[in-house]
């Protein structure tokens, strides 16, 4: 019997129980579904970030006041808190003087919620933070509007301000580009808009076109010093992609040296670089995408299990038809190549089906919550994964059919 | 099994078997010393305590018998839905005893044509497809399958009925179905079990003389039955009791 034919008999007794194979898909759809998602999640959230260090270049890196590991509990919190000190301008001319590996480096600010407002328009709790002019190099900020500050103008401590699309949208109902030079109030002082920032959207829930950036002289004059909430930090590029471990090292030396750390004492700073980026955040969700991996996974078992079952039904129910089949001349390979094939396009359109909706879900959460991404290989694995489930669920109550007694079968009703 | 079980290991045979001659090749169906033996728990029972016949091309047989005589299980070895405990069956040429169970369902597929009493055709499929089933076992390229079903189907003068299904056809219509499903594959033997059992006496009549049709075109008609009217349409009619052969006589 040709496998065409066993295909299409399959199909014809799925589509003669259509509520039945509904309900029997409905775990394996859930199933399907539910892993998808949570695939297409993972993949979107390292494809996000992987973007986000090509962005920023793969080879710049940030040194800050606190590392990573120093935030692993309250203690070692703590610990550096007393330890580490904050970084200064000082610290930034120190490295620029001396480090020889280094191509461009410059400072930022942590930033402050301010009340930013124009005419009768305003917007609370607007993140605004300082930065040299250098960072937008460093940073590659791409400009919708505008353009970003200039040196001299930080140099000068000029009131110019560069922000986000959500700002320009709030403050400026008539269009982004009619805030170009116009003036807006953020805490209390008249700044002038020079320049709006492409918009990110958001991630995690989180707009990324929320924010203000000054110069950093106005930014220290207007806000306070470098200290507490608005904590200086470095970026920095090296010369050449071959050297930029070097220069890392470079720049922690440097640090040590000035801060007079002794060979045996750890660092009391923090440098952050892509890699340490991407292993952080595999150390961090590596348990994660195990458990939110396994739990969909049980849900595919369900499926497999409720799959089995209604096969098993489906055999008791056919008894008659099997017996009938096998006296017209039908061998045990094509009774058992039947159900196998039913048991497996069953399953096969349950996955397809879970792929569908979850490329559906995956569609609106990045329309509004974070980026998802499927990949052509996750499909696959997918439609891989449903037709094992078919074969795992279906193969028991095949061979069951296909060992059925002749006689026996036909005697039944 | 209910023939087995009603059959007491007990009972002497009424007629001692007679000595097992070798088999003859001029038969369609030539069965020497058939045995069949069924276990029931730790007790042997003899459905079949050697039986022995030969059925040439191109007759119309009748095997008759009450329950529990064994008639049923000599259906089942004739159909080649079961093998003999001992003793030789040949059909065709093919000693089928020795057969495995793949085998035995490419004869029945090339050499029996089954007409059960309850008629069974697939629910769900036409008359059409029906016809075309053993024809898909068979290997049967799709356009093929569809001419020689046609053809089938036309021989009962069902041309007209051929995309309905079981439901929408009568009784005589589903059993003459059923009749074009098995002589869609020019099987040696056509092997009839209580064909007329589920059927009013008016359509009986009907099948009967499709019967005595398809037998004047040349075909080895077997017709299992307990009705006497239908036993006397054939030209040969053997009577089973307790497992043995009663009467073996030629009607005409």
């Amino acid at each position: 019997m040709k496998f065409i034919e066993t295909l299409k008999l399959a199909i014809a007794a799925i589509w003669a129980h259509k509520l039945r194979s509904a309900l029997t898909l409905l775990g394996m759809i859930i199933g399907v579904t539910a892993f998808v998602v949570v695939v297409s999640l993972i993949q979107g959230f390292n494809r996000y970030i992987d973007e986000k260090i090509a962005g920023i270049g793969s080879k710049s890196f940030t040194v800050q006041r606190f590392n990573f590991e120093d935030f692993k509990d309250l203690d070692s919190i703590a610990a550096a808190q007393r330890r580490n000190k904050e970084l200064t301008l000082d610290d930034l001319e120190y490295l620029r003087a001396r480090a020889t590996l280094i191509d461009k480096i410059g400072a930022k600010a942590r930033a402050s919620r301010s009340l930013v407002k124009r005419e009768s328009k305003f917007a609370e709790d607007v993140p605004v933070d300082g930065s040299m002019a250098v960072i937008a190099e460093i940073d590659n900020t791409n400009i919708a509007e505008g353009r970003f500050f200039t040196e001299s103008e930080n140099d000068a401590a000029m009131r110019v301000a560069f922000i986000g699309m959500d700002v320009a949208n709030a403050l400026f109902p008539a269009g982004a580009s009619t805030a170009i030079g116009q003036e807006i109030s953020i805490a209390g002082l008249p700044y002038r808009v020079i320049g709006i920032a492409e918009a990110k959207g958001t991630v995690f829930g989180i707009p990324q076109d929320n924010f203000i950036t000054l110069p950093l002289k106005t930014y220290g004059n207007n806000f306070g010093g470098f200290t507490r909430n608005r904590l200086l930090y470095f970026q920095a590029t090296s010369k050449t992609d071959d050297t930029f471990v070097d220069a890392v090292d470079e720049a922690r030396f440097l640090l040590r040296a000035r801060r007079r750390l002794k060979a045996e004492e750890k660092d009391n700073f923090g440098i952050v670089t892509p890699d340490a980026i991407t292993g952080f955040r595999d150390r961090l969700l590596g348990p994660t995408y195990i458990v939110a991996i396994a739990v969909p996974g049980i849900a595919l078992l369900v499926g497999a299990i409720v799959i089995m079952n209604i096969m098993l039904v489906s055999v008791t129910e056919r008894t008659k038809e099997i017996g009938v089949r096998k006296s017209l001349g039908a061998r045990q390979m094509d009774i058992l190549k039947q159900f196998l094939v039913e048991a497996v396009t069953l399953s096969a359109i349950g996955g397809g089906i879970g792929v569908l909706l979850a490329w559906i879900i995956g569609t609106i959460l990045t329309a509004i919550f974070f980026p998802t991404y499927l990949s052509i290989g996750a499909i696959l694995f997918t439609v891989f994964v449903s037709g094992g489930i078919g074969v795992a669920a279906g193969v028991f109550p095949a061979w069951k059919a296909a060992r059925l007694d002749p006689i026996e079968a036909l005697r039944s009703d | 099994m209910s023939d087995a079980t009603l059959t007491s290991p007990a009972v002497e045979p009424v007629v001692q078997p007679e000595p097992p001659r070798p088999h003859d090749a001029g038969s369609l169906i030539s069965m020497r010393n058939i045995w069949k033996t069924y276990e029931m728990g730790s007790e042997k029972v003899h459905a079949l305590h050697g039986v022995s016949f030969d059925i040439p091309k191109g007759e119309y047989i009748a095997i008759i018998g009450p329950s529990g005589s064994g008639k049923s299980t000599l259906m089942n070895l004739i159909g080649c839905l079961d093998t003999p405990s001992q003793g030789e069956y040949w059909l065709n040429a093919k000693n089928v005893s020795e057969m495995d169970d793949d085998e035995l369902a490419r004869i029945r597929n090339q050499e029996v044509g089954f007409v059960f009493q309850t008629f069974n055709l697939l629910a769900r499929a036409t008359a059409l497809h029906n016809v075309e089933l053993p024809l898909i076992y068979g290997g049967v390229s799709s356009a093929q399958r569809h001419e020689m079903a046609k053809k089938a189907l036309a021989a009962v003068d069902l041309t007209d009925r051929m995309m309905h299904r079981p439901n929408e056809l009568s009784g005589g219509q589903r059993q003459r179905v059923a009749i074009a499903r098995a002589l869609v594959n020019h099987p040696s033997i056509l092997l009839a079990d209580e064909p007329t059992g589920a059927l009013d006496s008016r359509t009986s009549m009907e099948i009967m003389d499709l019967f005595e049709r398809l037998h004047s075109e040349g075909n080895t008609i077997i017709v299992v039955t307990h009705e006497p009217d239908v036993a006397a349409r054939a030209h040969r009619v053997v009577s089973i009791r307790d497992g043995l052969i009663e009467k073996d006589e030629k009607s005409r």
